[in-house]
C-alpha cells in the first residue's frame, strides 16, 4: 500500500493483491519475518516499465544516501575506537577491523545502488550519483588519513598499512561501477556502429539493384501507367526508408506535401514533383497546407500528368506553387454552385490572412496556382512575381 | 516533340550503365538521330570506350560498379566519388570534345551534385522516357545545360537565394544574378526553358545562357554550404 510492493508482487504472481498484504500481514504478527520480506521486496523489486501514465516512480527513501550515511556511521566507530587504544596498540586489529570493513562495504554498497538501481530514477540519476559516490570517498579518504597521518601515526604499526590499502581498495571500487558502465556504453556503441555500418551496406546494395530496378520498371512501363506510378510509390518508400530513417516525425509543411504528393500519385495517374527551397516553420497543419493539398488534388483530378509543386519558404513568408498541364480553366468560368476553388483555396488563404491566385500556366497551358502567406515579397522575389501577373486571368483576391 | 527533332546530323553516344538491360532499352528507345557508337559498365571499361571513341555526348550513370575496388562497394552509397564522378574525372581530361549527360535513378541532389560539380552538363532520371533523353542529349550535345526543377531547388537553397543574397557582378561564382534567380524559380516550379522565355520576355537562348552560366557556377563555386554540404555528404 505504502510502496506498491503487494501490488507488484500481486502482478508478478497473477494473485489479487488483497492475498498478498494479507500473506504478509500475518507473517509479520507471527514473527517479524513478514516485514522483513517486505523491506526486501521493497528494496530490490524492479520498477515497472513507465507506461503512457506518468508514473515515473520514485523510490521514496534514499537507499543510497543511508548507505553513505550508515557508512560515514561505522568509520565514525573505526575512528573512536582506534582512538581509544591509545595504551594498548594504535589500531587494534580486533576491534577496529570490522567497523572499518564494514565502512568499506557500505560506501561500495552505497556505490554500486546508485549507479546501477537509482540511475534510471528520474529523480536522481546522475547528479545524486555522483555526490554520493563524493560523499564515500569522502568518507574512505578520512580513514586513510587519519590511519596514516593521525595523531597515533607516530606509533603506525603493520596493521595501519593494512588498513589503508583495504581502504584504499574500497575506493577503487567505489569508483568500479563507473567503469563498468563506460565498458558498458562501449559496447552498445560499438554495436550501434556495427548496425550503422550493415544498414549502409543494406543501403548500398538496394539502391543498386531494387532503386535502379524500379527506376527501369517506370521507364518501360510509361510515365503514367498505373505500373509506373506503383513503381514509384515503391521507390519513394524504399527511398525515404533507406536515407531518411533520422528524419524527425514532426510534419512541416514541406514533408507534409511530400506526402500528400505521394498518396495523390497513387491514387491518381499523376506524377508530382514537389521541391522544397529554404526552411519554413510553417506548420503542416496550417491553413496553406490545407489550401496547397486542395490544389494539388484539383490538379491530380482535372489535370493529371505531370504536376509541380514549389515551396519556398522564408524566415517570414511561404509560398506555394502548384502547377498543372491540363487543359487549365478560368475562375470565373466555374459555375457558382462549384465551390472547390474559390472556398476551399481562394477564400480559406483570405480568411488566414495570406493570398491566393489562379491563373493560366505559363505558355498557355494548364493552371498554375500560386499561395502566399505571411510578409511582402523581398526585392529579389520581385519581378517573377510582377511578371507572373501579367498572365493572370482569373480571379485574384489579396490578403 | 518528337517529330521537330533536330535531323542535322546524329549524335554520337556512349552509355555507361551497369545495368545491361538498361542499356539495351535505352538504346531501343532514343531516337534516330542519336547513334549509339559503345556501351561500357564499370567505371575501367567507360574510360577506356569513351577515350577509344571520343563521342559527342556520354550517357553516364551515377552510380558505378568501380571495378578495382569493389570491396569497398559495401559503403557506396555514403562513399565517394561515385563511379560517374570517377569516370569523369579520368576520362575528360583525354576526350575535350566529349560532353557527359549524368543519369541516375532519381533526381534527389544526392544522387546528382557529385558528378555535376565533377563536370557533368546535365542529368536526367532514369524514369525518363526516350523522347526526353534523346531532347537532352540534344541539348548537352549543343553546349546547353539540362536542369530539372529539383537541381534548379537546390541551386536557390544552395547560393542563399532565399535569404536574398544577390550577386553584383556577372562574374562573381558564389551568388546568383537576379535574372539566373528568377530563371532558377521558374525551373523549379516547372516550367520549360521555351515558358521560362515567354515569362520573361526573353529568348530562348538566353535562357540557356543562364542557365549555363548557373551550372558553371555549381560546378566551380567554392560557396560555403555548397562545399560543406557536398562534404557531409562525402560527395567531393
Amino acid at each position: 500500500m505504502a510502496t506498491g510492493v503487494s501490488a507488484g508482487l500481486a502482478t508478478h504472481l497473477g494473485w489479487p493483491v488483497g492475498v498478498v498484504r494479507a500473506i504478509f500481514v500475518v507473517l509479520a504478527l507471527f514473527s517479524g519475518l513478514g516485514i522483513l520480506l517486505y523491506f526486501w521486496f521493497w528494496a530490490f523489486m524492479p520498477f515497472e516499465v513507465a507506461t503512457s501514465e506518468s508514473d515515473t516512480v520514485t523510490r521514496s527513501a534514499p537507499v543510497g544516501w543511508g548507505l553513505v550515511v550508515l557508512s560515514a556511521l561505522a568509520a565514525g566507530l573505526a575512528l573512536y575506537l582506534g582512538r581509544n587504544n591509545y595504551y594498548y596498540e594504535a589500531w587494534p586489529f580486533a576491534e577496529v577491523a570490522p567497523p572499518l570493513l564494514a565502512a568499506i562495504a557500505l560506501a561500495v554498497a552505497a556505490s554500486f545502488w546508485v549507479t546501477f538501481v537509482d540511475r534510471i530514477d528520474p529523480e536522481r540519476g546522475r547528479r545524486t550519483e555522483k555526490l554520493v559516490r563524493t560523499a564515500v570517498t569522502v568518507v574512505l579518504g578520512v580513514l586513510v588519513i587519519s590511519v596514516l597521518f593521525g595523531p597515533f601515526a607516530a606509533q603506525r604499526s603493520i596493521y595501519a598499512i593494512v588498513y589503508a590499502l583495504l581502504l584504499l581498495l574500497g575506493i577503487a571500487l567505489v569508483f568500479a561501477p563507473v567503469l563498468l558502465r563506460l565498458w558498458r556504453e562501449l559496447g552498445a556503441e560499438r554495436t550501434r556502429r556495427v548496425r550503422e555500418e550493415q544498414r549502409s551496406e543494406i543501403a548500398a546494395h538496394l539502391h543498386d539493384s531494387v532503386l535502379q530496378t524500379l527506376a527501369l520498371i517506370q521507364n518501360r512501363a510509361g510515365a503514367s501507367s498505373e505500373v509506373a506510378r506503383i513503381a514509384r510509390a515503391q521507390e519513394r518508400e524504399l527511398r525515404s526508408w533507406l536515407f531518411e530513417a533520422d528524419a524527425p516525425a514532426d510534419s512541416d509543411l514541406a514533408t507534409d506535401l511530400r506526402d500528400w504528393a505521394a498518396a495523390l500519385e497513387l491514387d491518381y495517374p499523376v506524377r508530382v514533383d514537389v521541391v522544397v527551397v529554404g526552411e519554413s516553420g510553417e506548420r503542416a497543419s496550417g491553413e496553406i497546407a490545407a489550401a496547397a493539398r486542395e490544389a494539388m488534388l484539383n490538379a491530380a483530378r482535372h489535370a493529371g500528368g505531370e504536376v509541380s509543386v514549389y515551396i519556398e519558404g522564408t524566415a517570414h513568408a511561404v509560398e506555394v506553387f502548384v502547377r498543372d498541364r491540363g487543359p487549365g480553366f478560368a475562375v470565373a468560368d466555374v459555375a457558382a454552385d462549384r465551390l472547390g476553388v474559390r472556398e476551399s483555396i481562394i477564400g480559406r488563404m483570405r480568411r488566414a490572412g495570406g493570398s491566393a491566385t489562379v491563373g493560366v500556366g505559363a505558355g498557355g497551358t494548364g493552371t498554375e496556382v500560386r499561395l502566399r502567406f505571411g510578409a511582402p515579397l523581398t526585392n529579389g522575389a520581385k519581378p517573377a512575381a510582377s511578371a507572373e501577373q501579367t498572365t493572370q486571368n482569373g480571379a485574384t483576391t489579396g490578403g | 516533340m518528337g517529330q521537330q527533332q533536330v535531323a542535322e546530323r546524329s549524335v554520337r553516344v556512349v552509355i555507361v550503365d551497369d545495368h545491361s538491360i538498361f542499356r539495351s532499352g535505352l538504346k531501343a528507345d532514343l531516337d534516330a538521330s542519336i547513334e549509339v557508337v559503345g556501351e561500357a559498365q564499370d567505371v575501367e571499361s567507360a574510360v577506356r570506350v569513351v577515350t577509344a571513341t571520343a563521342p559527342d555526348v556520354v550517357l553516364l550513370d551515377v552510380h558505378l560498379p568501380d571495378g578495382a575496388v569493389a570491396a569497398d562497394a559495401a559503403t557506396a552509397v555514403a562513399a565517394a566519388p561515385s563511379g560517374g564522378a570517377a569516370v569523369i574525372g579520368q576520362a575528360a581530361p583525354l576526350v575535350p570534345g566529349t560532353r557527359f549527360l549524368a543519369l541516375s535513378v532519381s533526381d534527389s541532389a544526392e544522387d546528382v551534385v557529385g558528378v555535376i560539380r565533377a563536370g557533368a552538363r546535365g542529368y536526367i532520371t532514369k524514369g525518363s522516357s526516350g523522347i526526353d533523353v534523346s531532347r537532352a542529349v540534344h541539348a548537352v550535345a549543343g553546349g546547353d545545360a539540362v536542369f530539372s526543377p529539383r537541381l534548379a531547388g537546390f541551386v536557390l537553397d544552395a547560393f542563399g537565394v532565399v535569404s536574398g543574397e544577390v550577386a553584383s557582378t556577372d562574374e562573381e561564382l558564389d551568388r546568383l544574378s537576379v535574372r539566373e534567380q528568377e530563371v532558377m524559380r521558374l525551373i523549379a516550379r516547372g516550367y520549360a526553358y521555351k515558358e521560362v522565355a515567354s515569362e520573361l520576355f526573353i529568348s530562348p537562348k538566353t535562357v540557356e545562357t543562364h542557365v549555363s552560366a548557373v551550372l558553371r557556377k555549381l560546378q566551380l563555386s567554392s560557396r560555403h554550404e555548397l562545399t560543406a554540404w557536398a562534404t557531409a555528404r562525402k560527395l567531393l
